[in-house]
C-alpha cells in the first residue's frame, strides 16, 4: 500500500485546499464566473482523465465517452427529476449504469481474436448513436422532450448552487485522478501497459488480458458516468441532442492527446489548456473589415486542426515535454503572463492566465536540439521507468 | 400487407445505395488498413456539390454524376497520398480523419448552415417519379442508385478478380510486405484504390442528393448504416457489400413500417451486435476470425 500512500495524502491535501477556495473567493469579493469556470475545468479532467485511463493506458481507442457521460447524465436526469431521488443518491447509480454500458460493449468486442482495436475503436462511436436513440424511444427516459432540471433538490450543506457544483466537480476530479495515479501503479495498470505494447506477447507471458481491459474499462467508464451524472444538474435542461452531440468525445480525445496519454497528468494538462482556450475562443470577437465574426462557429475547426497536428507532430504530448524541459516551461509561462499583464489592460484574468499558457506551450514546442533524440531516451533521462 | 412488401422493396432498392456508400469504406479498411472516416464526409460533399450544380447551374442530377465522380476520385487520391507521405499507422489514422469529417463538418455547416437543403422538383423530376408494378411503387432515384449499385459491385469485383490491378489489391491485402517483396508498387496500387474508394463515395452522395434533404449532420448519422453493412458484408468483400447493404436497408425499411422510425438504427444496431457475436467474419469471408 506504501506506494500509494504518499500520492494519496498529496491528493487529499490538495484536495483540502481547493475546497476551501470558494470561501477565499467570497471573502475577495470575486465573481461567481470564477468558481463555475473552475467547475468546468474539473468537469473535463474528470472526463479527460476517465477516456485515457483505459484509453491511453490499453491502446484500445474509445469514441464512445459520449455515450458514458451521457448515460450518466441522463440516469442523474431521470433518477432525480422524473423519479424523486435524491441527487446524492442518484449519482453513484448514473456511474454504475455507464459501467454496466462499457461492460457490455467490452465483452462483444474483447471475445473477437482479430481486429478488435479497430471494431472497439468503431463500436463505441456507433454506441453513442444507440444510447441516444434508444432514450429518445422510450418515454420514461428522455421520449424526445427533455428532461428540466430545475425542480431537482440539491444538497444544501454544500454552499451555494454555484459552491456546490464547484465542490461536487472537485470531489469526482480528485476521485478520478487519484484512481488515474494509483492505476498507473498498480498491477492492472502494468498490465494495461504491456497490452498497449503487445497484446499476444502479453498474453503469452501470463497477463490476464481479458479480465484486465474488463476491468479497466468498467473503471474508467464508471467515472466517465458519475462526471456526467454530476454535469446533469449543471446542464439544467437535459436533451439528446445536447448530451450525444460530438463534443464530449472530440474534447476527450484531444485533452488527452495534447497533454499526453501515458501520464495521468497528461489529460489534466490537456483538458486545462483546451478547455482555457476554447471558453476565451467562445468570447473572442474578430473584427475583420469591419464585420464582427464570432470565432465560436470554428471552435471545431480549430480543435481538429490543432489534434492533427498534434498526431502527426508532438505524438508524446506536452507533459513528456514539460518533464524534459520544466524551466523553460516556466520561463514561457512567466514570460507570457508578464507580457499579459503590461500589455492586457483591462483584459479578464483567464485571458492573461490563457497567454501564459501559450508562452509555456511555445517554448516546450520550439524544435531544439533535443527533439532529434527519441521519445526513449528522455524517459530513461528523467529517471522514468513507465511499467 | 401491401405496406409491407412495399417496404421490403423499398428496402432492396435503398440497401443498394447503402451498399455503395460502404463499398469504399470496406476496400480502404480491408485493404489499405485505413479507417477512414473522411469517406462520409466525401458523401456529404458530394450530395452538396450536386446540390449547387443542379440548384444553381440547373444541370440534371444524373448529369451531376459525371463531375462528382472524377473530382472525389483525385480527392481520395490526394487523401491517401497525404497518408503514405506522413506514414501514420493505422490508429493515427482513425484519430486523424475522425478530426478531418469534424472540420468537413463544421465547413459544411459555414456554408450550407444546419437546415434541410433540398434540391426543387424543376431541376430534379426523378423525385416524384416511379416505376409501377402492379401496387408496388419503385421510385425512380431509388432504382437508378439500385441499378448504379449492381453495376459498381460487378464492375469492382471484374477489376478485382481479373485484372492485375486486381490482383497487387489481393496481394496487399493478404500480406502487404510480401507483395512489396514480390515487386508491387503498394503506394500507386493504394492510391489508386482510396481514388476508387471515394468515387464510390460520390456516387452514393449524389443518390442521396437526389431522394433526401441534406444537412450536414447526416454525415456522422451514415455511419450507424455504413458499420453494420462492412461488418456483416466482411471486411473488403465486394459482394458482401451489397448483399449486406439490401439485408440492412430490408430490416430498417420493416422496421421503420412496424415500429417507426426511430427504432430502425437500434434494430441494425443488434444485427450489428449479433454478427460480432457469432459471425465476425461477415457474411462470405472464409477463415475464423
Amino acid at each position: 500500500m506504501n506506494r500509494y500512500l504518499r500520492g494519496a495524502i498529496a491528493f487529499v491535501v490538495a484536495g483540502a485546499v481547493l475546497w476551501f477556495f470558494p470561501n477565499l473567493a467570497e471573502a475577495a469579493d470575486l465573481p461567481i464566473f470564477y468558481l463555475l469556470f473552475a467547475y468546468f475545468v474539473f468537469f473535463w479532467t474528470a472526463q479527460a482523465s476517465s477516456w485515457n485511463m483505459f484509453t491511453g493506458y490499453s491502446g484500445y481507442f474509445s469514441f464512445g465517452q459520449g455515450a458514458f457521460y451521457g448515460a450518466g447524465v441522463y440516469t442523474a436526469a431521470t433518477l432525480t427529476a422524473k423519479q424523486g431521488w435524491p441527487l446524492l443518491a442518484a449519482v453513484p447509480v448514473g456511474g454504475l449504469m455507464a459501467a454496466a454500458l462499457g461492460v457490455s460493449v467490452g465483452f462483444v468486442v474483447f471475445r473477437l481474436r482479430q481486429l478488435r482495436g479497430e471494431i472497439f475503436a468503431l463500436l463505441t462511436l456507433a454506441v453513442a448513436f444507440v444510447v441516444a436513440a434508444f432514450a429518445r424511444v422510450v418515454p420514461s427516459i428522455d421520449g424526445g422532450n427533455g428532461i428540466p432540471m430545475n425542480d431537482v433538490a440539491v444538497p444544501e450543506s454544500l454552499g451555494s448552487f454555484p459552491e456546490m457544483m464547484y465542490r461536487m466537480g472537485l470531489i469526482v476530479a480528485m476521485l478520478t485522478l487519484f484512481v488515474a495515479f494509483a492505476l498507473r501503479r498498480s498491477r492492472l495498470g502494468w498490465g494495461l501497459f504491456s497490452i498497449n505494447d503487445d497484446e499476444d506477447v502479453a498474453e503469452a507471458l501470463g497477463v490476464p488480458t481479458f479480465r484486465a481491459k474488463m476491468a479497466a474499462l468498467a473503471i474508467s467508464t464508471f467515472f466517465a458516468g458519475l462526471s456526467g451524472a454530476v454535469h446533469a444538474i449543471q446542464i439544467g435542461y437535459v436533451t439528446i441532442e445536447d448530451v450525444f452531440n460530438v463534443r464530449v468525445p472530440l474534447f476527450v480525445i484531444i485533452m488527452s492527446v495534447l497533454g499526453g496519454m501515458r501520464h495521468w497528468m497528461g489529460p489534466v494538462i490537456g483538458a486545462m489548456v483546451i478547455f482555457t482556450l476554447t471558453d476565451r475562443l467562445n468570447r473572442a470577437e474578430l473584427d475583420v473589415f469591419g464585420q464582427t465574426i464570432n470565432l465560436e462557429a470554428f471552435n471545431q475547426i480549430i480543435i481538429g486542426g490543432l489534434l492533427i497536428l498534434m498526431v502527426l507532430l508532438v505524438k508524446e504530448g506536452l507533459y513528456r515535454r514539460i518533464q524534459t524541459r520544466p524551466w523553460l516551461a516556466l520561463g514561457g509561462l512567466a514570460f507570457g503572463v508578464t507580457l499579459a499583464l503590461v500589455f492586457g489592460g483591462e483584459a479578464s484574468p483567464i485571458s492573461k492566465m490563457a497567454v501564459g499558457m501559450a508562452g509555456a506551450i511555445a517554448a516546450v514546442l520550439i524544435p531544439f536540439y533535443r527533439l532529434r533524440r527519441s521519445a526513449a531516451a528522455d524517459l530513461e533521462e528523467a529517471g522514468e521507468v513507465v511499467p | 400487407m401491401t405496406l409491407y412488401v412495399q417496404s421490403i422493396v423499398s428496402g432492396i432498392l435503398v440497401g443498394g445505395v447503402y451498399a455503395v456508400m460502404s463499398l469504399g469504406m470496406s476496400l480502404s479498411w480491408g485493404v489499405l488498413k485505413v479507417i477512414n472516416l473522411v469517406h462520409f464526409a466525401f458523401i456529404l460533399f458530394s450530395g452538396y456539390v450536386t446540390y449547387e450544380l443542379s440548384t444553381t447551374y440547373e444541370l440534371d442530377p444524373f448529369v451531376a454524376i459525371l463531375v462528382v465522380v472524377p473530382v472525389f476520385f483525385l480527392a481520395g487520391m490526394a487523401l491517401q497520398w497525404a497518408f503514405e507521405k506522413t506514414r501514420i499507422n493505422e490508429f493515427e489514422s482513425l484519430l486523424v480523419t475522425f478530426a478531418l469529417l469534424l472540420i468537413f463538418e463544421s465547413i459544411a455547416r459555414t456554408i450550407w448552415s444546419a437546415d434541410f437543403r433540398q434540391i426543387p422538383a424543376e431541376q430534379n423530376p426523378y423525385v416524384s417519379d416511379a416505376w409501377w408494378i402492379g401496387d408496388i411503387a419503385l421510385q425512380t432515384p431509388r432504382l437508378a442508385g439500385f441499378v448504379v449499385a449492381v453495376l459498381v459491385t460487378l464492375l469492382t469485383m471484374f477489376l478485382l478478380d481479373r485484372t492485375y490491378f486486381g490482383k497487387a489489391v489481393r496481394a496487399l491485402a493478404e500480406d502487404r510486405e510480401m507483395a512489396v517483396a514480390f515487386g508491387i508498387d503498394s503506394s500507386r496500387v493504394s492510391i489508386l484504390l482510396a481514388g476508387m474508394a471515394a468515387s464510390f463515395a460520390a456516387l452514393a452522395g449524389v443518390f442521396i442528393a437526389m431522394s433526401h434533404a441534406l444537412t450536414p449532420g447526416l454525415a456522422v448519422e451514415w455511419f450507424a448504416i455504413v458499420f453494420p453493412v462492412v461488418i456483416l458484408g466482411g471486411l473488403g468483400s465486394t459482394k458482401g457489400s451489397l448483399a449486406a447493404g439490401i439485408i440492412i436497408g430490408v430490416v430498417a425499411a420493416v422496421a421503420t413500417v412496424a415500429a417507426g422510425p426511430s427504432m430502425a438504427p437500434l434494430i441494425t444496431f443488434v444485427i450489428l451486435i449479433l454478427t460480432l457475436l457469432f459471425r465476425p467474419q461477415g457474411l462470405f469471408t472464409r477463415g475464423a476470425a
